[in-house]
């Protein structure tokens, strides 16, 4: 009786799967994993013989998967729980966040991250007054020291060979002012890191009145990733009339002329409210500000949070991201003369820099 | 095609299932043939022809050896070129250019052939055929599509063990199979894929960790050493563990290919519990024939060198595989006249010997030059100024801390002993194989985890 059991149960088990695979209908896209998922593969002789359609096949099977989102959190529990591993996929848990382990320290990275910043530096006048802000990501407030970690004190010593102003936040930020989900900051926390930048740029630092827009179940980013059951995060996005009243220019998206795109809070990433996320080059006016007063940021994803608080104290703020677009568009589209250049990576940045243009 | 893969798991096997069961008994037989070939040509398309001609030439061979007995030893002697020549060209040719060029300074052209799947295997399987034929051990098979069936029998085509015709020769005939046998099979093939997909596969994953970490130390080589050969283990005796499962599904009975070797109390014990069908298979084919033990000390000893030349060259065309197979050469010359005796008196004694053995065996047999071996095993004995351990080695250590304390129990008898007196817990079987069958599929799914953005955007 018992064999019997285990051979219907093993044969259905089989049986069922491959029947659901056949049924169940494609998906295009995991939010979890935020990519493409793989679909069926083309079938050609050529294909066959090299064996890549097999492989492709492949993929497509473990892509495809009937319920992949369900298996892949039964292995990360497993993981976690009964074999107690620290990580799983190189994501790890502490004190309620999820983390991602940055490791190890990448020196070479380090070294062309700085070649590349000076590099852009020597091609501006000597009238930009330029300021560097390294944002540590989240694993460095972490203070289990089990963990690894990259070596932080290396790569802040190493970028001090920038040509820039240094504008370190370090002593002033703490574990709070990321996301638990997400690897990025929150917003509604970066009032003292603008006090910090006011206090190196000189900038007329006032403390100016929000509004807070929040949004809940803010999925982020680590939270498809650990495939665990957890809380969401609230994102909170803050307002006033100077924002509000700002108008936008953003290359990949011409329709859109705000700061925010609220669009966003429902879609894959709800940290694409700010500044509609992936965007090249952005131009932000001010009409509210009649001091003249330019600001070119280069900067990653870390940016777009912390660059709306920045806009009342300029009339202008043009924003680049040099993974997207190459020295040639920016340097058409900006006279670089007597404004502020901030340039505003985070650590994760900095120690995986290969995907900066030249 | 491998066995722990969605395909298999969730395509190759329902449809074979379904197919095999539902057709005549007479027709089984082709079923297999042909889904064994399917089988092969996706995982190797282009050798597909290989395995057919070596089919119908051994199958030929055999029936005239058995016919024309007058003419046996030439037909024997022609079909072990055949099969022998075989696998030098596709699995040494490059090797052997390799050392000629070497050592006569020549330039002759690599040939970069790639080596079909499983050619080691399904040769080493035709040859104890025509010379079992030749020894009368074993009737040529009197059907082409029974022979070509043993010969691509999927389960164990590409990764053995070694299976003699001799075996299966009956069951290839006619076989049971029954809710007995394949609930059998089934254990055996979840507990193939749970050593092969969460302990080999993870233990794999933890060497691959160690061995990149920036800053090495005593520990870390230690612990990838020990990693290596539970994963090797692992790996290799999953895999047999599912070939005789599968075989069990259709009513084969495949013979065991591993015993607990990890907990061998001398390597001579090592070998009579690693890869059985392998060993079995030089001893019958090459020890015994050249004269075994019943000659002269030094034709012995030239008999064993001869046998673990053999061994370690069989792995692959490399020289570290030879060494590794002389290695073992050495030390089973010495356990046999120096220090057997003595060793197997001490109770804990022989087994840390043994394991150390292994353990360094798989060093070697891990490492691709001697250059390597070298700096490994002094790293790994401390003589190469490292620490003894470092905060990279400790996070590593720490989080595979459970699944090695699981290998290393799983390696030996202890759960099959605890298994036997838990017979009352037996109604549960049915939910741990499945719930295993569930686990594993877990894994290979998040296999493909490829979290498209470091950094968002």
């Amino acid at each position: 009786m018992k064999n019997k059991i285990i051979t219907i149960s093993f044969v259905f088990v089989i049986e069922l799967f491959f029947i659901l695979g056949l049924v169940i209908k494609d998906e295009s896209i995991s939010k979890t994993e935020r990519r493409k998922l793989e679909s069926f593969p083309k079938l050609t002789i050529n294909k066959i013989m090299d064996g890549s359609f097999m492989d492709d096949f492949e993929d497509y099977t473990l892509d495809q998967f009937p319920y992949r989102d369900t298996f892949r959190s039964i292995k990360a529990n497993v993981n976690y729980y009964i074999l107690n591993m620290l990580d799983n996929n190189k994501i790890y848990l502490n004190n309620d966040g999820i983390f991602k382990l940055e490791y190890p320290t990448n020196t070479e990275s380090i070294d062309k991250f700085i070649n590349k910043i000076n590099g852009i530096i020597d091609t501006l006048n000597e009238d930009n007054k330029v300021y560097s802000l390294v944002i540590p990501d989240k694993n460095y407030y972490v203070e289990d020291e089990l963990f690894l970690k990259i070596d932080y004190d290396l790569l802040y010593s190493k970028i001090e060979k920038l040509n820039t102003i240094p504008i370190d936040i370090r002593d002033i930020m703490n574990i709070n002012d990321y996301y638990k989900t997400d690897t990025h900051w929150r917003q509604e926390n970066l009032d003292k890191v603008v006090k910090r930048l006011s206090e190196k740029i000189n900038l007329p630092y006032t403390k100016i009145n929000y509004k807070y827009n929040t949004y809940s179940k803010f999925y982020g980013v680590y939270y498809g990733q650990a495939a665990l059951n957890g809380t969401p995060d609230t994102i909170t996005y803050l307002t006033n009339d100077i924002i509000n009243e700002c108008t936008v220019e953003y290359l990949e998206n011409p329709n859109l002329n705000t700061v925010y795109n609220p669009s966003k809070l429902t879609g894959m990433d709800s940290y694409d409210v700010f500044l509609d996320g992936a965007s090249s080059f952005i131009t932000i006016n001010n009409p509210n500000n009649k001091e003249n007063r330019e600001l070119v940021v280069f900067r990653d994803s870390f940016g777009s949070s912390l660059i709306p608080l920045l806009i009342p104290y300029y009339s202008k703020i043009t924003v680049i991201d040099i993974r997207y677009i190459t020295s040639n568009y920016y340097l058409e589209k900006v006279k670089f003369t007597n404004q502020d250049i901030l340039f505003l990576y985070s650590t994760l940045l900095v120690n995986n820099s290969s995907s900066l243009k030249d | 095609m491998l066995f722990s893969s969605i395909t298999f798991l969730f395509y190759f096997l329902p449809i074979l299932l379904i197919v095999y069961f539902v057709v005549p008994k007479k027709f089984k037989n082709l079923v297999l043939f042909i889904f064994s070939l399917f089988f092969y040509f996706y995982g190797e398309p282009k050798y597909g022809f290989l395995l057919l001609i070596s089919c119908i030439i051994n199958y030929i061979m055999g029936s005239l050896i058995e016919k024309h007995r007058k003419y046996a030893k030439v037909f024997l002697i022609i079909t072990l070129v055949y099969n022998i020549g075989q696998l030098l060209y596709f699995k040494y040719l490059d090797f052997f250019i390799e050392n000629v060029n070497n050592i006569f300074n020549t330039n002759i052209k690599f040939m970069y052939i790639v080596m079909p799947i499983g050619i080691s295997f399904f040769t080493f399987q035709t040859i104890s055929y025509v010379i079992d034929v030749y020894n009368k051990k074993v009737e040529a098979s009197k059907s082409f599509l029974n022979f070509a069936t043993y010969v691509c029998l999927f389960p164990q085509l590409v990764a053995g063990p070694i299976v003699r015709y001799e075996t299966i020769s009956k069951e290839l005939k006619n076989r049971k199979s029954n809710y007995d046998t394949f609930a059998l099979g089934v254990k055996r093939f979840a507990i193939g894929l749970f050593k092969k997909v969460l302990i080999a596969n993870l233990v794999g994953e933890l060497c691959a960790s160690l061995s990149v970490l920036t800053n090495q130390s005593v520990m870390s080589y230690v612990f990838q050493a020990v990693g290596f050969t539970l994963q090797i283990y692992f790996d290799f005796s999953g895999y047999s563990d599912m070939a005789i499962g599968l075989g069990l599904f259709f009513g084969f009975h495949f013979l065991e290919n591993f015993n607990y070797p990890l907990v061998a109390s001398s390597i001579t014990d090592f070998w009579r519990r690693w890869h059985i069908s392998l060993s079995s298979f030089f001893r019958d084919y090459v020890y015994i024939p050249l004269g075994g033990n019943r000659v002269s000390l030094l034709k012995w000893i030239r008999n064993i060198f001869v046998v673990w030349f053999l061994t370690g060259f069989w792995h692959g065309a490399s020289w570290n595989f030879i060494l590794w197979g002389l290695y073992f050469a050495v030390i089973l010359v010495l356990e046999k006249k120096l220090y057997g005796k003595l060793l197997n008196k001490t109770k804990v004694f022989k087994y840390i010997y043994t394991i150390v053995l292994v353990v360094i065996s798989f060093v070697i047999f891990n490492c691709e030059t001697i250059g390597d071996i070298k700096i490994f095993l002094s790293s790994m004995f401390g003589f190469s100024n490292l620490p003894l351990v470092n905060s990279e080695t400790l996070y590593y250590i720490r989080s595979y801390l459970v699944l090695l304390i699981i290998a290393i129990i799983a390696s030996t008898p202890l759960l099959k002993v605890i298994g036997n007196k838990l017979k009352k817990l037996e109604f549960l079987e049915p939910v741990i194989y499945i719930g295993i069958i569930i686990l594993i599929t877990a894994y290979l799914i998040d296999s493909s985890f490829n979290p498209f953005l470091y950094f968002r955007f």
